[in-house]
């Protein structure tokens, strides 16, 4: 079968790939060595008016299904599809995704010491050339792409996972350093919040209301759900406590009434249990 | 095996329907289809799940009748609850035989009587001259010795008399019998027939002759002999009707003498009927001792005497009472589920219900009872009275000729006697049986009087096989051995008494023996009772040794098992001669520390596998003193399956010891942390949290000394890599390690912020643990690796408050609410519920020393089946300790090879469907609680996992099994394991040895669409291997201490790494499994779904290419760019990509 799929696919590279309405496919391979491609569906990146899109009309390819081993490492990520597509025209950047989303994932680089970096799988991308030919060009291509050649060998495999081991062993001054940093904003930015606070404390704002707060001078009860459950709570036991129970004739018969109910619930519940076991079989012992 | 049918079921059931099948196929109940009856499930939910019962509320309120209250009260004085006697009712209906066979059988029974009273006579000849019988059939006995006198005539038989439980109404479904006595003409018997086995010589001619005559007719579908409950002197002839109906009933024929015939006077248990001269073909020893007395060979006439008594004493007895009848009916499947009731010396039905009379009789039971109180009342009498010491009597008569108890408790080892207070119905039970018999009644008692809901079906459906509930079996084969046993330990009275059945002959004293031997080691010995062997009647009758082989099993005490001494009295005191006598020159003079000399015997044993050996050291040292039968003869199963679980090089642990030392220097890092001086809060709390530190860890670590010249270094972090030229270090797993600190004021309240404060606790840890203690260590922002006596431990530091900072939640108005999130659960399971059930595992270690064993058997065994990573470690580890928590009806494993037995009986059987597995630790959760968690469970089903294993601590959402098994998974776990259990049990069971004991560890491979095979050089635990290779690669360890200590390479699994991978690009289309410990293949499964073409969508093209089907344009999988990837991925741990396209077609 796969003899057979081979040569379908032989006949129809020669042709036009299928691609869908809009897209363009541009066939991909990981080195020379490789018989079967897949494929990049690229398309103009496009939004609806009004939609906010940090990517920049006209002169950026949006790129489905970018297989696992496009990236080289964590370092240097976007370098291949950039390399990958730079005949069309020099690319300014690369933005790979795990979903297609129209926002554009944080600019700002995650620290590699609290976010670990995921296992890539196949992903979208959107690359932003210089100049609007770029996509243009891009769309053409007839491909087949490689992604690892003579000279920009990839990495895979285990000198993969060796140089992945190699880089989790981090530096652990420099996680001080990036700790401390952060603990010295964080502090100033609650003291800050906390000055700001004192300020307001007892202050009324414009319709003369007075925001009471847990620093005040009389401490509350804190507002929380946990909290206001407790209340409730006591308040119920506190009506119970007060109840006579088995009292009145009404409250016997209720209670008789209540077993009796107990007990044909539990009845049927195990002529439901007898059902089910018996339409398994569960009675032959042997 | 090749389960290939589980193959396509899983494929079958991995499409769309999230149903899993009840588990009924290939639990060993096919075979009676004739009656699978397809019941209409009126009012049952669809699927088989139960549903929590909604009745209105005027159904619930209305007044009720008389008749229903009446109901109700009965349900409560008679039964224990209405779901155990709705549940009785329908076992009893189940086992019970119809009025419409009753008929049928009615209807042979009258033909059987006319064609036995056709059968025509013969004249008279001697007793040893037998060449009148026809040829094509053979005497039913063993003629030994053939000379004895007397003639022998063949007369119709003066009355035809059905006898037994089928008159009784108690018989119960399968196999029923009907048992026919055939009372001889006098003319046939002459005086002192009795002696000799003259009479029972005749009788087997008697059979004989009917036996060649009935099989003439075409009436019978077979006529064989068998012998009447083993009793190799008393044959039976056994008809079973021709055409369908012939598996309907057996008749089995008794010939029986004429009433009054002989005198019991004779036949006392003191006298002799069997005169040495004649058996023994000598003249009696000169020095005038007496003949030994032939107690079992009179019991055996006076059987035959008696057949009639005894059905009239039951009919009467238990006649009218219908309560009585569905007892009697109830022990007897009580009886059968623990294989008592078969053989010679089974505590059979019709002991059962003589019981029963005598209960009556002595008014402990009352005829008004129910089938279930009978039952109750029995067990408890059983589990209460010592029949071996304190014998009883249905006899009422006080006739000062009769014999009195003592005289039978010194002939027999448990007496029960008739009415005649001659017989004794307990014959032939042994000691070892009856104590059997005892400590289930014991076992069953608890188990009623604990409340628990399933009683029912842990009393009365679970089958308890030997091999499931011993912990250790040995086989005696061949057992002509027995034969010079038995002249070895001087049983010649004996032999003569059992008419040269030897293997009977020899049990009792073996048996004793052998519980001497094993002492304060054994709960419970017990031995398998010859099975009941059919012939056709043209053949000789089966001779001893060829009834299959003696079983023992060994139920042992734990805590017995830890000793290696056994200590005998003081040298000088006189027990010491029986000491020597029995241990022979294993005994030995020793003097201990406290100044005593004593007798003593010392094991050689090591470690706690070769410990719990050493029953099979005894037995054998034993058996070959005593009775003369070599090692060779025994074949001892109990520590086959720990080669499984033992290490690379050692042979003689299981890694009990190793798990021991990781744990003890767990415990030196906790009290270095516990003392660290310049932390800016103390520790409050160090827990272990890693499969290590409750001992089930499948191979236990050990201290790694990495060559250096192997790795790479990374001087400045003081660690080393791994080497692109080299084989793949070996693997060394951290073991995780959580660390509390004391609440503070000072910690942030925002969850990014508490993360930052946590890593620099871990630098700071870091540091004081290498300033302080000279620790090699790396921190990183989430955890510290410690290295300490080779071993590697990863603290996370973890702060009380940080779940409930995630879970918190600020409503627009302000109110503060608190919602589990997926971070804080996370955060919850690893810090809190992990170090509690850690722990709550480790104590139970503690308590039963071989739940180690069997929770490292079970996850080497569901990994072997490459299902590993779809199971939880705890998960699996929980349904281990539910072995041990929850033993019903059996008792807690004491070896491995027994709780893993029971492991596969648990995972193939239990409906997770509609139950929840309890696993009660620590004993926290009370009766009403785990009511209300089952009441529970079944509201809430339908959001609950496929899996739901409740703990005290995790009473309502399973968190072991939240991200898995899925249904088909699971699923697929329980058809391996259904099929593995009988393979397993037949091997374990196989007198010859179990042959190759890995085969129900071999996963079966066809199942899988395409197989990736990884090359042996980059997989670092290669020799965990089940079939551990011959040689590896070298690992880059020494065998000596290092100098200077570099943080060896952690967690680094290339096969791991490759399959996260996998998993992450082509999960969406495919299952990958893979065996962790060794594992050469991957096998990947297409899911049934990912083949069908999909209209084009955005975000679903990962992995697929668009075609044109049929003028369309549709996504399909691009398969041969993913197989190729499969390749490209895994470069340099890929062997080869197999891929088997004729199993699939896109």
């Amino acid at each position: 079968m796969v003899a057979r799929r081979r040569k379908r696919v032989a006949r129809e590279s020669r042709e036009e790939i299928p691609s869908p309405p809009g897209y363009s496919a541009i066939p991909i391979k990981f080195s020379e060595k490789q018989q079967a491609c897949h494929y990049l569906y690229v398309r103009e990146h496009r939004v609806r008016e009004g939609t906010n899109s940090s990517w920049p009309q006209k002169r950026t390819l949006f790129v489905l299904n970018v297989p696992p081993y496009c990236t080289e490492s964590f370092l240097h990520r976007q370098e291949c599809l950039s390399r990958l597509l730079s005949p069309c025209g020099s690319v300014q950047s690369v933005d790979l995704q795990e979903k297609p989303d129209l926002a554009e994932s944080p600019k700002e680089p995650k620290s590699k010491f609290f976010h670990p970096k995921p296992v890539p799988g196949f992903q979208v991308a959107h690359v932003v050339f210089q100049k609007p030919s770029g996509v243009s060009a891009a769309l053409a291509l007839k491909g087949p792409l490689l992604v690892s050649t003579e000279s920009h060998p990839v990495k895979r495999g285990i000198h993969k996972w060796i140089s992945d081991y190699t880089d989790s062993v981090l530096d652990p001054e420099a996680l001080r350093v990036e700790v401390d940093t952060f603990m010295e904003a964080y502090d100033k930015r609650i003291a800050e919040e906390e000055a700001k606070a004192k300020e307001e404390d007892g202050v009324p704002d414009d319709e003369g209301w007075v925001k009471v707060t847990r620093r005040g001078r009389r401490p509350v009860l804190p507002r929380t759900e946990a909290a206001s459950l407790r209340v409730l709570e006591r308040e119920k036991r506190k009506r119970a406590r007060k109840e006579l129970l088995n009292f009145y004739a009404w409250q016997h018969r209720e209670t008789k009434m209540e077993h009796l109910a107990q007990l044909r619930k539990k009845f049927q519940e195990d002529k439901q249990r007898i059902e089910l076991m018996r339409a398994q079989r569960k009675f032959r012992p042997y | 095996m090749g389960p290939a049918p589980a193959g396509t079921q899983l494929r079958g059931a991995a499409g769309e329907s999230e149903v899993m099948e009840p588990s009924m196929e290939g639990t060993g109940k096919e075979g009676k289809k004739e009656s699978s009856k397809k019941r209409t499930v009126a009012g049952s939910p669809v699927e088989g799940l139960l549903q929590p019962v909604k009745l209105s509320r005027a159904e619930l309120y209305k007044e009720p009748t008389s008749e229903e209250l009446n109901h109700l009260r009965e349900t409560e004085n008679l039964f224990h609850s209405s779901l155990l006697r709705l549940q009785v009712e329908e076992l009893l209906k189940e086992v019970r035989l119809s009025e419409k066979k009753k008929e049928r059988i009615d209807a042979f029974l009258r033909k059987v009587n006319q064609r036995i009273m056709r059968v025509p006579s013969t004249p008279e000849t001697e007793l040893t001259n037998q060449a009148w019988l026809p040829a094509g059939v053979q005497v039913p006995l063993h003629q030994v010795p053939y000379t004895v006198k007397g003639c022998f005539r063949f007369l119709p038989p003066a009355q035809v008399t059905v006898v037994g439980s089928y008159l009784l109404g108690t018989c119960i479904r399968p196999d029923i019998n009907v048992d026919v006595a055939l009372t001889m003409p006098r003319e046939i018997l002459q005086d002192k027939d009795g002696l000799n086995q003259r009479y029972f010589r005749k009788r087997a001619l008697y059979l004989a002759h009917l036996a060649y005559h009935l099989a003439q007719d075409p009436l019978f579908g077979s006529v064989r002999f068998s012998y009447t409950n083993g009793c190799h002197l008393k044959p039976s002839l056994l008809l079973r009707p021709h055409g369908r109906d012939e598996r309907l009933v057996t008749v089995r024929l008794h010939p029986c003498p004429p009433p009054d015939f002989f005198r019991p006077c004779r036949l006392l248990p003191s006298k002799n009927n069997v005169r040495s001269a004649w058996y023994r073909g000598q003249s009696p020893p000169g020095d005038g001792s007496p003949e030994p007395p032939t107690p079992h060979y009179n019991t055996w006439i006076l059987q035959d005497t008696a057949l009639e008594s005894h059905v009239q004493l039951l009919s009467t007895m238990l006649g009218s009472a219908l309560g009585l009848k569905d007892g009697v009916a109830l022990l007897k499947v009580w009886l059968r589920q623990r294989e008592l009731d078969k053989g010679l010396g089974g505590f059979s039905g019709f002991l059962v219900s003589m019981l029963v009379a005598f209960l009556v009789s002595t008014r402990k039971i009352h005829t008004t009872m129910s089938g279930y109180q009978v039952l109750r009342s029995v067990l408890q009498f059983l589990a209460t009275t010592d029949l071996t010491s304190n014998g009883i009597s249905l006899c009422l008569s006080s006739d000062p000729s009769l014999p009195a108890l003592a005289d039978f408790h010194r002939s027999f080892p448990v007496v029960f006697l008739d009415i005649s207070g001659c017989l004794n119905l307990c014959a032939d039970v042994t000691a070892s049986t009856y104590h059997q018999v005892q400590h289930e009644a014991r076992l069953s008692m608890v188990l009623l009087d604990s409340k628990a809901d399933d009683g029912f079906q842990l009393l009365l459906m679970t089958p308890k096989p030997m091999i499931r509930a011993f912990d250790h079996v040995l086989h005696l084969c061949p057992l002509s051995r027995l034969q010079a046993a038995c002249h070895r330990l001087k049983l010649w009275p004996e032999l003569q008494d059992h008419g040269g059945d030897y293997v009977s002959a020899a049990l009792g004293p073996l048996t004793t023996l052998l519980e001497q031997g094993l002492g304060s080691r054994l709960h419970l010995l017990a031995h398998s009772r010859p099975p009941v062997s059919e012939w056709v009647i043209s053949q000789d009758p089966p001779k001893h040794r060829d009834s299959g082989t003696l079983t023992l099993g060994l139920l042992l005490r734990p805590e017995g098992l830890t000793s290696v001494l056994e200590l005998g009295p003081e040298a000088d005191q006189p027990e010491a001669a029986d000491f020597r006598q029995l241990w022979g020159s294993r005994s030995e003079l020793r003097r201990f520390q406290d100044g005593a000399i004593r007798e003593a015997v010392v094991w050689e044993a090591v470690s706690m596998s070769q410990k719990r050996l050493i029953p099979h050291q005894v037995v054998t040292h034993l058996l070959a003193l005593h009775a003369d039968i070599p090692d060779t003869c025994v074949h001892y199963m109990g520590g086959h399956l720990d080669a499984l679980i033992q290490g690379l090089k050692e042979n003689s642990s299981t890694g009990e010891e190793a798990l021991a030392a990781a744990v003890r220097s767990y415990d030196d890092l906790s009290r270095l942390m516990w003392g660290l001086e310049g932390l800016p809060l103390t520790v409050s709390a160090v827990q272990g949290a890693h499969p290590v530190l409750r001992y089930t860890e499948v191979f236990p670590p050990t201290p790694v000394r990495p060559a250096y010249s192997f790795h790479e270094h990374l001087r400045e972090r003081a660690s080393l890599l791994p080497r692109p030229d080299k084989p793949c270090p070996a693997y060394v797993e951290p073991m995780t390690v959580v660390c509390h600190l004391e609440g503070s004021g000072q910690w942030p309240q925002d969850a990014e912020a508490i993360r930052r404060v946590r890593a620099a606790f871990q630098l700071r840890l870091a540091e004081l643990l290498t300033q302080q203690h000279g620790l090699q260590c790396r921190a990183t922002a989430t955890h510290t690796d410690v290295l300490k006596d080779g071993f590697v431990f990863r603290i996370h530091v973890a702060y009380q408050r940080e779940p409930q900072v995630l879970k918190e939640r600020r409503s627009p108005e302000g109110m503060i609410s608190l919602r589990d999130t997926p971070a804080s659960l996370r955060l919850e399971r690893d810090t809190r519920q992990l170090p509690l059930l850690t722990s709550a595992l480790h104590g139970l270690q503690q308590q039963h020393p071989a739940f180690s064993g069997v929770a490292r058997l079970a996850k080497r065994w569901v990994r072997a089946q490459l299902l590993g990573e779809e199971f939880t470690d705890e998960s699996l580890d929980l349904v281990a300790a539910a072995l041990f928590l929850h033993p019903e009806p059996f008792t807690p494993p004491s070896s491995p090879q027994v709780g893993f037995l029971r492991f596969l009986f648990l995972v193939s059987t239990f409906d997770w469907k509609n139950n929840p597995l309890i696993v009660n630790l620590n004993s926290e959760l009370t009766v009403e609680e785990q009511v209300e968690i089952c009441r529970g469970f079944l509201a809430t089903r339908t959001q609950l996992p496929v899996m739901v294993i409740v703990t005290p601590q995790d009473r309502k959402s399973s968190i072991w099994t939240q991200d898995g098994p899925s249904p088909q998974i699971l699923q697929q776990l329980m058809v391996l394991a259904a099929e593995a259990l009988p393979v397993l049990e037949k091997q374990l069971m196989d007198p010859r040895g179990p042959g190759d004991i890995r085969i129900v560890f071999r996963p079966p491979l066809d199942m899988y669409d395409v197989l990736i095979h990884l090359s042996p050089r980059h997989i670092p635990r290669h020799r965990q291997a089940v079939d551990s290779p011959a040689a590896s690669f070298c690992r880059g360890l020494l065998s000596e201490p290092g100098p200077s200590s570099l943080m060896p390479v952690l967690g680094y699994d290339p096969p791991q790494l490759y399959l996260a991978q996998l998993r992450e690009a082509f999960g969406d289309l495919a299952l990958f499994f893979y065996d962790q410990h060794g594992g050469e293949v991957i096998g990947v499964l297409w899911k049934p779904t990912s083949f069908q073409p999909q209209p084009f969508k955005a975000s679903s093209t990962k992995g697929r290419m668009m075609v044109s089907q049929g003028g369309e344009l549709v996504m399909v999988p691009n398969v041969e760019a993913i197989l190729e990837d499969f390749a490209i991925l895994g470069e340099g741990l890929v062997q080869a990509v197999e891929a088997r396209s004729e199993r699939w077609t896109v």
